[in-house]
């Protein structure tokens, strides 16, 4: 890969972290005032079915996943595999897009 | 091994290879902490020898030396350098300047901005124990190594520099700066007290904008 593509690699992850920061806290804190609620999975569930802004926000969050993720895995790999070069960045396409399947996949099943 | 007050550590190589091994091979030049020659690993540590009192390491009684870590070993105590060097041409670390002889000389204020981010790495001796403790380096022998990326954000601040789109080419991608993981071994190593972690952050930071811009 080029430096240019490296270097828009390392800003996508920085990005991406960003946004997962402020998911992760958003994230956690509905865990917790859903269990301190006592809500049960019905509640839950009629809370985000057919919830635009929950679809939004949990959308976003397997987005920054999927970017972050396989970026990370990336050096990983490289530095303590000693995988590089392009079947390495194919393997974590397709690993982006699994992550992407998985993370949709349970976005709509409390959405729809 | 007679132990002497304020001894240092190249004070232990020297007398070894004077009265107990002649054909002990290490490397040394001013013994006073000026040509970073002498570094070595000492008790696992990548230390400059001369500068290194024996009385700060060697609390066990026992001192292991090594040559440093994460270079060839060319015999003894001595590492191959070349690699090293090699990348601090890589992430071109030479200067190159803008004006000519027939200009004036140029007017740099100490306080400016650039001038105090140069300075704050130009103290490098080049004596690779930045080098010997990074994790980095161990993992992507292609990577420049902070010594080198820090050479390159000294230059990249020197405005009476040149070419420097071509230097932070030179210093971005999985090779160069976005390799680093801010680990701050280097930092805590590093005998004149220079921050190659800052130094690198630095480069990213020049890479993002240029990219950002376009430049890039």
């Amino acid at each position: 890969m080029t430096f240019r593509g490296e270097a828009r690699l390392w800003i996508a992850q920085r990005a991406s972290a960003v946004v997962l920061a402020l998911c992760v806290a958003v994230h956690l804190v509905t865990i917790v005032y859903a269990v301190r609620s006592g809500l049960n999975a019905a509640e839950i569930l009629a809370r985000t079915r057919g919830s635009v802004a929950w679809f939004a926000f949990y959308s976003l969050f397997v987005l920054a996943v999927t970017v972050h993720a396989p970026i990370g895995l990336r050096s990983v790999l490289g530095e303590w595999a000693g995988w590089r070069g392009r079947s390495r960045d194919f393997a974590l396409l397709l690993f982006a897009a699994f992550l992407a399947w998985i993370g949709m996949r349970a976005v709509l099943g409390v959405f729809a | 091994m007679p132990r002497e007050a304020s001894q240092t550590v190249l004070d232990v190589v020297t007398y070894i290879q004077r009265a107990l091994d002649p054909t002990l091979a290490y490397r040394f030049a001013c013994r006073v902490g000026m040509c970073g020659s002498c570094a070595m690993m000492v008790n696992g540590v990548p230390r400059w020898t001369c500068r290194t009192h024996v009385d700060k390491v060697a609390g066990s009684g026992m001192l292991e030396l090594a040559p440093l870590k994460n270079l060839p070993v060319i015999r003894d105590l001595v590492a191959d350098m070349r690699e090293f060097f090699d990348k601090w041409a890589r992430a071109k670390g030479e200067f190159r300047g803008r004006s000519t002889r027939e200009d004036d000389f140029a007017r740099v204020r100490p306080d400016s901005a650039p001038r105090m981010q140069a300075d704050a790495g130009i103290e490098c001796i080049g004596c690779g124990v930045c080098y010997a403790a990074c994790d980095v380096v161990k993992w992507n022998p292609d990577y420049l190594g902070p010594a080198a990326l820090n050479r390159a954000w000294t230059l990249i601040n020197d405005v009476r520099g040149k070419e420097n789109l071509e230097r932070l080419r030179a210093v971005a991608g999985d090779a160069g700066c976005h390799a680093c993981h801010s680990h701050v071994s280097c930092t805590e190593r590093c005998p004149k007290h220079i921050s190659p972690t800052a130094a690198i952050a630095g480069l990213k930071r020049e890479v993002t904008k240029a990219v950002l811009h376009g430049d890039l």
